[in-house]
């Protein structure tokens, strides 16, 4: 009900609201770019190549996190299993490389073409499933290929438990392979992919797309009544989330030239779940600073030997403690506190919810 | 192939052997679900625990002692879980409970490698269930024709009492309509404690069964768990009659599967689950769409 008395007083309100618009539109634009630029110098500011290698493995993360909350947000659908997509998209970049001998622009164009029609394919079959099931079936998905690449009879194409080791002769935008595992090297390119995609799930959540989106998650019966097609969108939706997968899965192929079958695993998909939920699906940046805690979090844990019994405290109680992940615990201080500036935060971050 | 490899007796009371363990574990993952709408993480952590005090107990006393007392144990574990976890949480997101019951996996597996460490341990069957039987001309261990008997006992009695008895019945009126059974006076909270109580309990049963038949390892819950998952979606959420069919289905494929061709066999799963939920979103059974 609400969702779809929501479109129709966003769409009139459009005309007059992109008018008044303009101005701010374009702040903001100048803002965004010149974030964008400055995150460009990070590794001139963080000089300790660790720090930036975990910055790298926090991009990483983030852009399959924000994979996953895409999809929660604007369908309702959580991706148990995303590592099918972004070690499947790694695992195709190994083998295009790898098997097929290709160079590492078409073997990269490949893997995120590839993937986004098989995501395509597979959502066809599945965003019909209610939530829970869907789960479970992305969940499967990711087991399936993890036990496939596994497969003696495979082991030619995919390496079997030893899985594959990447070198490519030629660049990549100009960077050549040790640039790339290095970290200095491979935060531009992570770092703008990272933006890439944060402004397209922003731009797509903003959009027409988006309102029918979220309004067929409220409530799909009532879209079909209202003359919408409540299939195509959703299958639109989990492409993206898949294409976005895949450009996290193709980050990891290129920065540690390397494919094995972890991958694939449960945990790495459940990683970047926690991400997303400790970060909070209700805005674009959510995930990622999700991930940039995830990944702060691990290597503190890591420190003293208690990995994975800290992790899981720390997931229990951040998604116990804030409802709406750390971005909505701050949007909503900052709400409470900011006064008018808040006002207008809201005003911007409306359209990514 | 000749015909006697594909039915060897043998081999397709090992299927049933695996299948009751999962029947076991997966009802009392679908009782929960049914009743507190919690896809639970932590059971396959909590029949790794089940097997683990299993060992200790029957080293201590002995195995029957140990069925008998870890179910108990694990039940008080899950007054706590309905305590702590379940009801402080009910009015968030199916997806937000999961999640914490991922990270209580988490925690649970820790706790158990700080305690009993990593190395795969051992239990030994009782002296009365250690040599074997013979069975249609094959001696077969009798401990697992053991297995496969208490296993399919104990689901044959869970469903007698669903179908049954009052309080049965109360919890399949929950399982397929929380709302309209609460109008009609079931009160819906003391049947959850039941049911989250009776779900690990199971764990822990299935966790004693299991010490003498795999080997008590670390890892046992994390593999058993996606099978059990698996098995619950497919039997539909919330049924046990259908999670009971979807275990021995499950069971059944699995073994034919590495009969004629183990390529098949890894993926059999995943493809059943496929094809169950493309075919019949609501499983097998007369579960509630989730």
């Amino acid at each position: 009900m609400d969702a779809v008395q929501g479109l129709a007083t966003d769409a009139s309100m459009t005309p007059s609201a992109a008018r008044a618009g303009y101005p701010d539109l374009l702040k903001r634009g100048v803002v965004v770019a010149a974030l964008i630029v400055i995150g460009l110098f990070a590794p001139t500011v963080i000089r300790n190549t660790y720090y930036l290698g975990l910055m790298g493995d926090a991009v990483v993360l983030g852009i399959a996190a924000v994979s996953i909350g895409f999809l929660a947000h604007q369908c309702g659908l959580m991706m148990f299993g995303a590592a099918a997509f972004t070690g499947g998209a790694t695992y195709l970049y190994a083998i295009a490389l790898t098997r097929f001998g290709w160079n590492v622009m078409a073997a990269a164009a490949f893997t995120l073409l590839a993937s986004t029609l098989l995501s395509a394919l597979i959502g066809a079959l599945i965003v019909r499933a209610r939530p829970l099931p869907f789960a479970m079936l992305t969940l499967a998905l990711a087991q399936m290929l993890r036990s496939v690449v596994m497969i003696t009879d495979f082991r030619p194409v995919t390496g079997g438990d030893d899985g594959l080791a990447l070198s490519f002769a030629g660049a990549f935008f100009g960077l050549p392979q040790a640039q790339l595992s290095r970290p200095d090297g491979f935060w531009p390119v992570a770092w703008l992919a990272l933006c890439g995609v944060m402004l397209l799930a922003w731009a797509v959540g903003r959009s027409r797309a988006g309102r029918v989106l979220r309004a067929i998650r409220a409530n799909e019966e009532r879209m079909r009544f209202s003359g919408f097609n409540t299939y195509a969108p959703r299958v639109l939706a989990f492409s993206l989330a898949g294409f976005i997968a895949a450009v996290s899965g193709l980050l990891t192929g290129l920065h540690t030239a390397f494919a094995s079958p972890e991958l694939l695993d449960f945990t790495t998909g459940g990683n970047a779940l926690v991400s997303t939920l400790v970060g909070g699906v209700g805005m674009v940046s959510g995930p990622v600073l999700g991930a940039l805690l995830f990944v702060i979090a691990q290597d503190q844990f890591g420190a003293n030997g208690n990995l994975e019994l800290l992790t899981g405290l720390g997931v229990v109680l951040v998604i116990v403690a804030f409802p709406e992940g750390a971005m909505g615990f701050i949007r909503n201080s900052v709400a409470r506190f900011g006064g008018r500036g808040a006002q207008a935060q809201r005003g911007g971050d409306h359209a990514a919810r | 192939m000749d015909f006697s490899q594909i039915f060897n007796i043998a081999q397709l009371a090992n299927a049933l052997a695996l299948a009751s363990l999962l029947t076991i574990l997966a009802s009392g993952l679908a009782l929960i679900f049914g009743l507190r709408d919690v896809m639970n993480f932590a059971h396959g952590a909590l029949f790794m625990i089940g097997a683990y005090l299993g060992y200790t107990i029957s080293g201590m006393f002995n195995f029957w002692a140990a069925l008998a007392i870890v179910p108990a144990l694990l039940a008080l574990l899950g007054v706590a879980f309905e305590y702590a976890l379940v009801r402080p949480l009910r009015r968030r997101s199916p997806m937000d409970v999961a999640l914490v019951t991922y990270g209580l996996a988490l925690i649970l597996s820790q706790v158990v490698i700080k305690i009993w460490g990593t190395a795969p341990l051992s239990v030994a069957e009782p002296p009365s269930l250690s040599g074997s039987i013979n069975l249609f001309g094959q001696p077969y261990p009798a401990y697992r024709i053991f297995l496969i008997g208490v296993g399919f006992g104990a689901c044959a009695a869970l469903a007698a009492w669903l179908k049954y008895t009052r309080s049965g019945m109360h919890v399949r009126a929950v399982s397929q309509s929380p709302m309209v059974a609460r109008i009609m006076g079931v009160n819906t909270d003391r049947l959850g404690l039941l049911v989250v109580c009776m779900g690990t309990g199971f764990a822990g049963f299935a966790g004693v069964l299991a010490g003498p038949y795999l080997s008590v390892d670390p890892a046992l819950g994390a593999s058993i768990l996606i099978n059990c998952l698996i098995v619950v979606v497919i039997g539909g959420l919330g049924s046990v009659g259908g999670t009971i069919a979807a275990a021995v289905v499950y069971g059944l494929i699995q073994v034919l599967g590495s009969m004629l061709s183990p390529t098949l066999a890894v993926m059999a799963p995943y493809l059943l689950l496929f094809f169950v939920l493309l075919w019949r979103p609501q499983g097998f059974g007369r579960g509630r769409v989730a």
